[in-house]
Parts: structure tokens; C-alpha cells; sequence
């Protein structure tokens, strides 16, 4: 499979980072294709511009600006995202993928004169989340775990109609031992490479 | 009261931008002391840097001087307003970008060193107004979790303020709302703010 891993954390030798390598290593291993898309790495600019919002119902060809992008997610059959929570979801600079990258004619279309949306990343069979926590477990539950729906329903819902998903999480990343990450990487790795 | 109200929309012909001259124009007309922050305007850069990343739990968390300006402002603010639209059921990056970069530990809240436990740190702060427009139906916006608002309802709330008030008003299926419908909102934004 052609696997997209879309990596967003500001610093390079990170936990995060060792997180990804593990990820793209046992994909690999396992005779996958991996497309690493670092995004701080990139510069990519989260904030969706004027003239993209104007454009949001317009397709593709008029924002050159994501046709690398687009192309990318689009040729993707495994979507893996690797990334820290922050306030109890996705870094700015990964929201703002969502925001500039899933949009008409990339992640659906909008055919004239229907008032509901078509799936176009129907390619896409698995979608795997892997994330970190600063806080316990109960503090994201009590805060209502605001990034795993826009995902798990979300962007699942733009997918293969089956397209399975896995949400792998550390939490109380700030307070684990080494013992607790070995553990975690051992498993993000064992999930990633059964893909 | 001093309010903080801070707008994150790219387009000044947007709605969304009317929304917000219209609750600050409420808010000043009612005597409070508001500060506007346009996050695209003022050209805000919603990327926590690697540098602000490393130094975010040193004594001095806060690298550049634009972020010092925003920290001192929400210190100060004794409500804060957010008017932005809802982007895949979530907060504008920019906007998001700004919780995370301004409301570091010693801003927004304390991590305590031994027990690692978030204690709020913006205990003046005694409201949160948040003004959102949706381009979905309500129902579709709960089954996807109306991400942004529960981050600000309750990761901000509770973890930066303790006990502010909230004032929660949305404006659903935009997109295919009528004049009519648009105005409506703006007379409810007028009214609920100028009573506050």
C-alpha cells in the first residue's frame, strides 16, 4: 500500500520524532510505500488564505498553492497521522492541513445542484492516528477528547466506506518513564506494521 | 470589564467579520473596555516555533516579543470573546495556534513541578463569550463533536479560568441561510453582548 504519514512537531529529536521513525520503519518493513510529509519540516502555512476561502467551492485547478499537497493525499490507500495533542487535539499547523487540504475536489465534491457531498478519497483503506498526551487520560475525557471525532468520523467519513481506523494514544507523556515509551513504541510499531 | 476579544476569519467582507464589528461596537456601547485582536490581520503566525517548543516549560516560555503584547492582553482581560467560523468542526489553525502559543504555562496556567498537575492561571478572567458560524446543521455539528467549542468550553475553562461564565452563541448552516436569518443573528449577538 501507499502509505501518507503526515508528521507535525516543531522539534526535531522529539519523542514525536522517534515515534514517526518507528512508524515509517515497520511500515516499511512490512512492503509498504511511505510518503513522509513533515509539515514544520516543509514550512507548510496553516492558515487557510482569503483567496482560498473565496475559492472554497471552486475545484483544484484554481489553487496551485495545495496541487502538491492534493496529489499526495490523493494517491494515498493508508493515512497515518503522527502528532502531539495540544489542548486536547491536533497542532495548529495539522489543523490547518484539514482546513487547506480536505476540500473540494481534494477530499469531496459537491456535484451541481445536490446538497450533499461525494466522497473522493475513496482509495484510502486505513486510517491510524498516533498521539501523545501531556495530560492523563481523565483530563482529555473530561475535556471531551475534542480531536478524535473531526478525525475518526470527519476525515473517516471522506474515505473507502470501509476504510478501518486505529487510534493509538500515550497519555501522561510528561510524567512516563522510559519503561511506559519502549512499551509504546513497541506497540504503535506491532499495530503499524499489520496495516 | 475588561474584554479580549479576538477574531480569526481571513476575508473582511466575510459574515463572520460582521459578527465581530458588531459585538465589539456591543461590547463598547455597554461601557466595557474592549481590545480587538485580528489574528489575520495582524498577520499572527499560528505555528508554535521549536524554539517557543523547547523553552515551554523553562522560566521564560515566552521567545518573541508579538507573543509578549498577546500574553499581556489576556492577562488583563477579565472576559474573553472569540468570534470565528468552524472549520471541519474545529477552530480556525490560526486561532487554534494561538491558545497554544500565548497560553503557555505561567500565561494560561502552572504546571505544578512536583505533581505535574494544571492549576488555572487566569483567574481574572470571569467570562468566555464564544460567537461561531457553521456552514452545518446542529445535528451534524454534536455528531462530530464541535471540537472548538469544547475547547474552549471546557480545555480553556476549566484549565486556564476555573470558573469563568460562558455565553455560547452559534449561527448554523450559514451557507444556505437567507439576509433574513443573517441579520437575526447579528441583532441576537447585539443584544446578548450589550446586556452583558
Amino acid at each position: 500500500m501507499i502509505a501518507l504519514v503526515v508528521y507535525a512537531h516543531p522539534v526535531p529529536d522529539s519523542f514525536c520524532s522517534v515515534v514517526r521513525d518507528r512508524v515509517v520503519g515497520s511500515l516499511i518493513a512490512a512492503g509498504h510505500e511511505v510518503d513522509l510529509m513533515d509539515l514544520y519540516a516543509e514550512g507548510f502555512d496553516p492558515r487557510l488564505p482569503v483567496e482560498e476561502h473565496a475559492l472554497h467551492l471552486s475545484g483544484l485547478e484554481t489553487k496551485p498553492a495545495i496541487a502538491g499537497h492534493a496529489r499526495r493525499l490523493s494517491a494515498a490507500e493508508a493515512l497515518v497521522l503522527v502528532y502531539p495533542t495540544w489542548w486536547g487535539s491536533q497542532p495548529a499547523i495539522l489543523k490547518g492541513w484539514f482546513d487547506r487540504i480536505w476540500v473540494e475536489g481534494v477530499a469531496y465534491t459537491l456535484p451541481e445542484g445536490e446538497d450533499r457531498i461525494k466522497p473522493l478519497l475513496r482509495n484510502v483503506r486505513r486510517l491510524v492516528v498516533v498521539t501523545t498526551h501531556g495530560s492523563p487520560k481523565w483530563v482529555n475525557a473530561l475535556q471531551g477528547e475534542p480531536g478524535k471525532r473531526v478525525v475518526l468520523r470527519g476525515l473517516r467519513s471522506l474515505c473507502h466506506p470501509r476504510a478501518r481506523s486505529r487510534w493509538i494514544a500515550l497519555y501522561g507523556i510528561d510524567r512516563s518513564d522510559e519503561e511506559q515509551r519502549n512499551r509504546f513504541l513497541d506497540r504503535v510499531a506491532s499495530i503499524t506494521a499489520r496495516l | 470589564m475588561r474584554a479580549l476579544v479576538i477574531h480569526a476569519h481571513p476575508s473582511p467582507e466575510s459574515f463572520n467579520r460582521a459578527v465581530f464589528n458588531t459585538a465589539v461596537a456591543a461590547l463598547r456601547s455597554a461601557g466595557h473596555d474592549v481590545e480587538a485582536l485580528d489574528l489575520y490581520e495582524e498577520g499572527f503566525d499560528a505555528r508554535m516555533s521549536r524554539e517557543e517548543h523547547l523553552a515551554y516549560h523553562s522560566e521564560h516560555p515566552i521567545v518573541s516579543p508579538d507573543i509578549a503584547r498577546h500574553v499581556e492582553l489576556v492577562s488583563t482581560a477579565e472576559m474573553l470573546v472569540f468570534v470565528y467560523p468552524t472549520w471541519w468542526f474545529g477552530l480556525p489553525a490560526v486561532l487554534k495556534g494561538w491558545l497554544e502559543r500565548v497560553l503557555v504555562p505561567g500565561v494560561g496556567f502552572v504546571l505544578d513541578a512536583e505533581t505535574r498537575k494544571v492549576r488555572p492561571h487566569l483567574l481574572g478572567v470571569q467570562r468566555i463569550v464564544g460567537i461561531s458560524t457553521y456552514g452545518a446543521t446542529w445535528r451534524y455539528t454534536k455528531f462530530f463533536n464541535d471540537a472548538g467549542r469544547r475547547i474552549l468550553v471546557r480545555a480553556l475553562r476549566l484549565g486556564c479560568t476555573g470558573r469563568a461564565r460562558v455565553t455560547w452563541l452559534a449561527m448554523y448552516r450559514l451557507d444556505t441561510s437567507t439576509s433574513e436569518q443573517r441579520t437575526a443573528f447579528l441583532v441576537r449577538v447585539e443584544r446578548k453582548l450589550s446586556a452583558l
